[in-house]
């Protein structure tokens, strides 16, 4: 089996992010891999050490990323290949998926584990995007993966109501959950190997393909302004004796929130 | 005697004496390197106070008798070693004296009594020791066969000495030297006998015998005690009693300047090393020599294990054992590893031709993996680093280094390691701390206290390390806010690093994470440098020792002041005034890396003496003895889930003395201390405050 598993690289959401003229200010943020694809990249090394399988990675984004590349390496993963190209910098979620679908095109994959969304727009579109475009299963928010045969797999998903188990023909993309399992922590001597490993870097052009096919020159949505959240405000606190401390509360709550 | 005997006795036993030897040293030359030679002069200093004056046997008030129980039969032994000498010449010269110390001079006749007495003391201690293996039984020690054995040889030793000496005695006084014995006599300092009062009781015992039978006691008496000597010679390096031969060369070895070995700085980048797994201890082999002569030193008494805190409350690191079972392995694998040690001699550098040498190399692999079935792996991760057990240790064997390069093993090689420390490893990557709170708010809580930053005042006289738990954890950011107050108050120039500050590395290191630790020290060092930061007050032991210790490794050079050592220095200087207004019973918790790492154990206790208006109380176990936390050696982060709680053992033992409030001078002591006492459902009644609270709560 061939999988191809899609690694986003994202701002590190956890840390305090400023706005200033309806931009984010570059200073102090720090780049990471997307929580959900560290999942993907997880399930993906664990069906390949459970069955017979090769698995390769596709990250797109312009600029340098090695640091996520390597660390996906060093957790397992097979063959690494990073589109770079200038162009990508104002991509939207349809225009990624179109990519993505050349980069599967090119190489005869039986199925694409992608993350659920990503942390920094959490727009979660591409991965079902991809399906689309290409016109195969998609089974979005998936906790389990078992290997039927060889063109079957069967998945479990998170739906609202309780599980859902769906029997998959592949070729077919699945979007994974955070539920799906605990992505390791690459051993020293991994991520060390790991830097001997090429990484396949090429542009729109090297995967044949140009700016124009996959539809970037006029996106169908872009980011107009960015706004910092609003700071909640500080909770009240009581001390002192619960009896006299909930007739306070009452009180508030009938006059003040004016709630009861 | 009968030159011939001598010689075929002398002959034979030093024979299997020497093999045996030649085989010992041929297996600590297979090992590692390992740099002990130099600084002569401080090391022939340890070998006089620790080896020849006992210290650590007579020094520990708690082991006292014991202790000079061992300190008199060593003394006697080295004493005895010189009569040994004169009878071996004994038997090939008849009346053969040493030089000085014959009949003409007077320190022939006071080494007589010297040794006289010392064998009678020798002898009164073989009887005590006896009986407290048999009666007193003290937990800590092993009772084997082996201690019973050697206990009873050295009886003998001493008895047939005594009573070699007594015949001679009673044959020439009572019956007119008969086969013209040679004996001390000078018209000046008198007679031999005269100075030995313990030869002239033994004479007595056998004052029955008639001439001939005393005669035959003499002979048969020297011969026992030469061949006595000489089976106890052989013994010796066969069992724990080798420390007899190993202890005063293991001292002289000893590391000097830090309490232990320091951390190696391993060079992660050269690719050949994660291929061959050379990073850290994985195999036998990659042990040193020095870590092999502390096995072969170690003497089972057990002081190591009493005062762990991990044995203590039942974890599976039993230290004795632990050594026992690492020496056992090498001894079993000796002709191996030493067959092994040729070959990586021939090894050229050059890939191709080595790689068949390697290949060779690898058939001499000890058939048991050294962590997982030699050394169980919750055993290795056990360990506080608290270095109680090498604090005791009377023949200076260094735990701690072993256990971390053991550690580096598993981390770095192996990957194993338990499962919680994963997160810890994920925040300081991703954030620069275990706790793996988002970076930029390690300043927050110095919001509003009016604290500079490097950034904006980089001619700060001093920096101020604030530490991860002092910047991200409530509690500990009281501390920080106290200290900020003090130094405030005393007008010190200081500001922090803010965002710039990272993690030390010390709990990734001595989890064994080196590659973790070179991180955060690279990034810490090429900030504190581009400052030009000469000197740090550290508000964390650990960092403390970090800075101080391991970061000068890396090109990191500061001076690095402790905040307890600071204070005092400010109170001492008039710089601050604290009144003497703390009520209630205080105490104090030492903090190991504050006290056995770096020798701080003055400072917080004179501080703490000029707060308290009933002076400060020692627990019963503090100082140079204080007991761990159970925090050190990135056991923070880990789960403690064997045994019982050592922050819990601790609370009850502060508990128990009635404290109510315990000064600690380490965040990690804070928090485990505090929650020792919610624990114990105490935490109304003592509370755990950090010297800075307490002093900032106190100025006058
Ligand atoms: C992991 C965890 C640890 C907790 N630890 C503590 C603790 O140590 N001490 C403690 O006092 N509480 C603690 N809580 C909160 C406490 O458990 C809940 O407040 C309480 O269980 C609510 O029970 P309920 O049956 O009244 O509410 P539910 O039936 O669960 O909720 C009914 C409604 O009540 C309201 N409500 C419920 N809880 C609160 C609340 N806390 N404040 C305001 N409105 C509320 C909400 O509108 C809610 O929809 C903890 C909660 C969690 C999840
Ligand atoms: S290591 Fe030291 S303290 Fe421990 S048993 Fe051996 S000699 Fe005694
Ligand atoms: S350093 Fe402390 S915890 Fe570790 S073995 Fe020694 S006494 Fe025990």
């Amino acid at each position: 089996m061939k999988i191809l598993t899609t690694v986003k690289k994202v701002v590190d959401v956890e840390l305090n992010i400023h706005v200033e003229n309806g931009a984010i200010v570059e200073k102090g943020l720090q780049y990471v891999i997307n929580a959900w694809d560290e999942n993907a990249v997880e399930a993906a090394v664990q069906l390949k050490e459970a069955n017979k399988a090769e698995t390769t990675l596709v990250s797109l984004g312009s600029g340098d990323n090695t640091d996520i590349i390597r660390k996906c390496y060093a957790m397992g993963i097979d063959n690494a290949i990073h589109i770079d190209d200038p162009a990508l910098a104002k991509a939207d979620s349809p225009t990624f998926a179109k990519v993505l679908q050349k980069v599967y095109e090119a190489g005869d994959y039986d199925l694409v584990i992608a993350g659920k969304q990503a942390q920094d727009t959490d727009a979660g579109q591409a991965g079902i995007m991809l399906g689309e475009f290409l016109g195969i299963p998609c089974v979005s928010n998936v906790i389990e993966i078992k290997v039927t045969d060889d063109t079957h797999i069967q998945v479990s998903r998170l739906g609202d109501a309780g599980t859902e188990i769906v029997d998959v023909t592949l070729p077919a993309v699945i979007t994974v959950s955070d539920s799906i399992n605990e992505p390791r922590l690459p051993a020293m001597r991994g991520i060390m190997m790991a830097k001997k490993k090429k990484i396949t870097v090429m542009d729109l052009a090297g995967l044949g393909t140009s700016v124009e096919e996959i539809g970037g020159t006029a996106p169908t949505s872009g980011i107009v302004e960015f706004m910092p959240t609003q700071k909640r405000k500080g909770g009240q606190k009581f001390e002192g004796d619960p009896a006299e401390i909930t007739a306070q509360v009452v009180q508030l709550l009938v006059n003040e929130a004016k709630v009861l | 005697m009968s030159p011939l005997f001598m010689t075929l006795v002398l002959a034979v036993g030093l024979a299997i004496f020497g093999r045996t030897m030649y085989q010992r040293i041929l297996l600590l030359m297979a090992l590692e390197p390992a740099d002990r030679f130099n600084h002569i002069k401080d090391r022939l200093k340890n070998m006089v106070v620790i080896a020849l004056g006992q210290k650590r046997l007579v020094g520990r008030k708690k082991e006292r008798a014991s202790g000079i129980m061992h300190a008199l039969i060593f003394w006697g032994f080295c004493v005895l070693l010189i009569r040994s000498i004169t009878l071996y010449g004994e038997g090939y010269v008849h009346g053969f004296q040493l030089p000085l110390l014959g009949e003409s001079s007077i320190l022939g006749y006071l080494y007589l009594t010297l040794k006289d007495v010392m064998e009678g003391i020798v002898l009164i201690m073989v009887i005590y020791a006896f009986y407290r293996r048999m009666v007193v039984k003290p937990p800590r020690l092993h009772n084997t066969w082996e201690a019973y054995l050697v206990l009873g040889l050295i009886g003998v030793l001493m008895v047939s000495d005594l009573l070699y000496d007594g015949a001679r005695f009673m044959l020439i006084t009572a019956h007119g030297n008969p086969g013209d014995l040679h004996y001390f006599n000078n018209p000046t300092f008198g007679q031999e006998f005269l100075w030995t009062p313990v030869t002239i009781a033994a004479g007595n015992v056998i004052s029955g015998f008639s001439p001939v039978g005393l005669e035959r006691v003499m002979v048969l008496m020297f011969w026992v005690h030469i061949i006595t000597q000489l089976t106890f010679l052989n013994l010796l390096p066969l069992g724990k009693h080798f420390h007899v031969i190993t202890s005063l060369p293991n001292v002289f070895l000893k590391h000097l300047g830090y309490p232990h070995e320091k951390i190696k700085l391993l060079d992660l980048e050269d690719e050949s090393v994660w291929e061959d797994e050379t990073l850290g201890v994985n195999h036998l082999h990659q042990l040193n020599w020095k870590q092999g002569l502390d096995l072969y030193t170690c003497t089972e008494c057990g002081r190591c294990k009493e005062v762990c805190p991990t044995y203590v409350t039942d974890k599976p690191l039993n230290l004795h054992d632990f050594n026992d079972t690492l020496k056992a392995e090498l001894y079993a694998n000796a002709d191996n590893l030493i067959l092994r040690a040729k070959l990586a001699k021939t090894l050229t550098g050059d890939a191709e031709a080595d790689a068949k040498t390697k290949e060779k190399m690898a058939v001499f692999k000890p058939e048991k993996a050294l962590v997982g079935e030699v050394i169980a792996l919750d055993t290795l991760w056990a360990c506080t680093t608290c270095r109680a057990c090498e604090q005791v240790c009377p023949v200076t064997i260094e735990h701690v280094p072993r256990i971390i390069a053991l550690r580096q093993g598993q981390t770095l090689m192996q990957g194993e390691y338990p499962e919680e420390l994963n997160t810890a490893f994920k925040g300081l990557e991703r954030n620069g701390n275990p706790w793996g709170i988002g970076y930029d708010k390690r300043a927050d809580w110095a919001e509003g206290l009016d604290v500079k930053l490097m950034a904006d005042h980089p001619d700060a006289e001093y920096l101020l390390w604030v530490g991860c738990a002092g910047s991200f954890d409530d509690r500990t950011q009281k501390v920080s806010k106290a200290l900020v107050k003090i130094l405030k108050a005393a007008g010190v120039d200081f500001a922090i690093l803010g965002t710039e500050e990272k993690c030390t590395g010390d709990f990734a290191r001595r989890a064994g994470n080196e590659m973790m630790y070179q991180m955060m020290a690279t990034e810490n060092i090429e900030v504190l440098n581009s400052y030009k930061v000469k000197k740090i007050i550290a508000a964390c032991p650990h960092c403390l020792n970090t800075l101080k210790h391991d970061y000068p490794q890396m090109g990191g050079h500061y001076e690095v002041i402790h905040h307890t050592d600071f204070i005092n220095q400010l109170i001492t200087d008039g710089k601050i005034r604290v009144k003497k207004s703390l009520a209630g019973v205080l105490t104090y918790h030492d903090p190991c890396y504050l006290g056995r790492y770096n020798e701080i154990y003055d400072a917080p206790r004179s501080i703490l003496g000029g707060l308290s208006n009933q002076g400060l109380s020692e627990l019963p176990r503090h100082g140079t003895e204080s007991f761990c936390c159970g925090a050190g050696g990135g056991r923070m982060w880990m789960e403690e889930t064997i045994g019982t709680r050592i922050n819990v053992e601790r609370s009850k033992e502060i508990v128990a003395e009635k404290a109510e409030t315990v000064a600690v001078g380490c965040p990690f002591c804070l928090t485990m201390i505090e929650d020792g006492m919610k624990e114990l459902d105490k935490d109304e009644q003592v509370k755990t405050r950090d010297i800075a609270e307490l002093v900032a709560e106190h100025l006058a």
